[in-house]
């Protein structure tokens, strides 16, 4: 096993200490520490995470890119592949709050507008009963609920959320909708996959927030990133659908970065495909972080989590609100 | 190295397994508790749950901390318990170290410019920032302040015993309390002719020379400042820091 010099334990104190970077800011540490630019020097980059990702095998980490589906803007993470005891304890949140983080995403997942978001009142709404760990009996459920479940009540779980959207686990979109964080696509890999999430049909990636093919019944569905991606590079030809051959309007984009995003931004596979260990390491054991049999959730900073501070208020532009006691 | 591991019969992967689950334990838990420090009974527990070979927790965790470094570039430091002044018996015996009062946490090894610039999250400034501020109080004080004087100091800079919606802190209180189970400082109740007071000390980790040395430079910095010296009407600290540092 290779010991990594000082520049290596920069870049993975820095994302362990700040969480998930943006690609720009991880190129800033990159270059800071070797004095090349990952987008003039990929081989040396990609080399130096391949060199990381080698060394952080050893505890089952993960050093690698993901796409905020959003904006799609990169962002670099190390994140834990294997959910296990030790993993189950790096979590600040309680067991009421990760079952009420577990119901946001599963509301958000089954959108079915392919939004990716739901509104802060749906999310308030959700309901923990659900969340509780498959066996018990259906019935009667609301009986065996623990006591810290029955009293987490409203006002519990709108400081949960913010608290969710600060530590970036949820996001607040554009469109002041409740969406996935950064950190919850990083992690919830493996989890996308067992729950059947269908992928984008470019990138293979779960489509939390995609476009659908125009033509009913049609299930293929791409990113909008990727459909730029894809097609806005042909000229003549228009975009259609790889499984229908539909014609596919390209979405609106609300950030032109995208294209010149295209040419820096690193093929996330080819950080784990360059190495056949990695790739099997991933494939094999990327279980996601929240499993089923134990509500846990993992971060990894290092630093004291502030208290609460700002607590951001979601602008409610004079929608009414059905208020539960 | 392997020697030893083949002694106690244990395979290379058995071994490895185990170093890596002491090593994510430390990470997460760190991560958890905000950086308080770990018992070593934790980490052995994590051998000894199935394996009885007695030199194995040592040899295990030792390699543990090699990787820690090697790895992630972090220093996993000892640490052992202080008790409070009043507390402890003749210097000699507290000096013994007992196995027991072991506790580690991780620190990293960068150099502090670097960890600032791209390390540090600056999120969390205001509690390192909170920490640096009591410490020093503390440390000029002579290394234990009453309860009382701690938050009289403190509410010169808008910091309240009683507030719980501070904009910055939060709970004001509980930030100070992290400060005790980080085991930057420890708590004593202590009777005086008043009746009960509760004491402050410094502790383990606030003590280490790092601290102290940077503490002091900065603190020197600080008192160069003539309008700074006129704006703070600390008399008694004032005395008991030209004690201090002279």
């Amino acid at each position: 096993m290779t010991s990594l010099t000082w520049r290596y334990h920069t870049l993975i104190q820095a994302l362990l200490s700040r969480g998930p970077l943006k690609e720009e800011e991880f190129h800033e540490v990159f270059i800071g520490v070797s004095g090349k630019n990952p987008v003039r020097h990929q081989k040396v980059f990609n080399e130096a995470l391949l060199r990381i990702n080698n060394a952080l095998a050893y505890v089952q980490f993960e050093l690698r890119a993901c796409r905020n589906q959003y904006d799609g803007k990169v962002y670099y993470g190390v994140v834990n592949n294997v959910a296990d005891e030790q993993s189950k304890l790096g979590t600040k949140y309680s067991a009421p709050q990760i079952a009420f983080y577990k119901g946001v995403i599963d509301a958000i997942i089954n959108d079915v507008g392919l939004e990716g978001a739901i509104s802060n009142i749906d999310a308030l709404n959700v309901r923990l009963e659900n969340q509780i760990v498959l066996g018990q009996a259906s019935q009667d459920s609301t009986a065996k609920l623990p006591t810290a479940f029955k009293l987490f009540n409203m006002s519990q779980k709108e400081k949960t959320l913010q608290e969710l959207i600060k530590d970036r686990w949820l996001c607040q979109t554009s469109s002041d909708k409740i969406g996935l964080g950064i950190r919850s696509f990083f992690d919830l890999r493996g989890w996308f996959r067992t729950n059947e999430v269908p992928s984008c049909d470019v990138c293979n990636e779960a489509g939390v927030k995609a476009s659908v093919c125009p033509k009913e019944g049609c299930p293929v569905r791409i990113h909008d990133y990727c459909l730029k991606e894809k097609f806005s590079k042909r000229t003549g030809t228009g975009a259609s659908c790889s499984g229908c051959g539909t014609e596919w309007p390209l979405p609106e984009y609300e950030s032109e970065e995208i294209d010149e995003n295209n040419t820096t931004s690193p093929d996330e596979s080819q950080i784990a495909s360059a190495n056949p260990v990695l790739r099997d390491l991933r494939n094999a054991k990327t279980e996601k972080f929240d499993s089923s049999q134990d509500a846990s959730q993992r971060k990894r900073r290092r630093i004291c989590k502030p208290e609460p501070a700002e607590m951001v208020e979601a602008p409610r532009r004079g929608r009414p609100r059905a208020r539960k006691a | 190295m392997e020697e030893e591991y083949s002694q106690l019969d244990i395979s290379i992967q058995e071994k490895d397994k185990l170093v890596a689950e002491v090593i994510r334990y430390v990470l997460f838990k760190t991560h958890q508790s905000s950086g308080c420090p770990i018992r070593r009974e934790e980490l052995t527990q994590i051998v000894t749950k199935n394996y009885h070979q007695r030199s194995l927790p040592s040899l295990v965790i030792n390699e543990a901390r090699e990787k820690l470094s090697s790895i992630f570039g972090f220093d996993m430091k000892e640490l052992n318990r202080m008790r409070p002044s009043s507390n402890r018996p003749a210097a000699r015996a507290s000096q013994q170290s007992n196995a027991d009062a072991k506790s580690y946490v991780i620190i990293s090894k960068l150099p502090a410019d670097q960890y600032t610039k791209y390390v540090e999250n600056k999120e969390a400034s205001h509690l390192t920032g909170f920490a640096f501020v009591v410490i020093g109080i503390i440390h000029l004080a002579g290394g234990k302040l009453s309860e009382e004087n701690i938050w009289h100091q403190l509410k010169k800079l808008g910091i309240s015993e009683s507030d719980e919606r501070n904009p910055i802190f939060g709970n004001c209180k509980q930030t100070l309390d992290m400060l005790v189970q980080q085991r930057y400082l420890q708590k004593e109740k202590v009777t005086g002719p008043e009746g009960n007071i509760v004491m402050y000390e410094l502790a383990e980790r606030a003590l280490d020379e790092s601290i102290s040395a940077e503490l002091k430079k900065y603190i020197s910095q600080v008192w160069d400042n003539e309008e700074i010296k006129l704006l703070f009407n600390l008399h008694t600290v004032l005395f008991q820091s030209l004690k201090y540092l002279y």
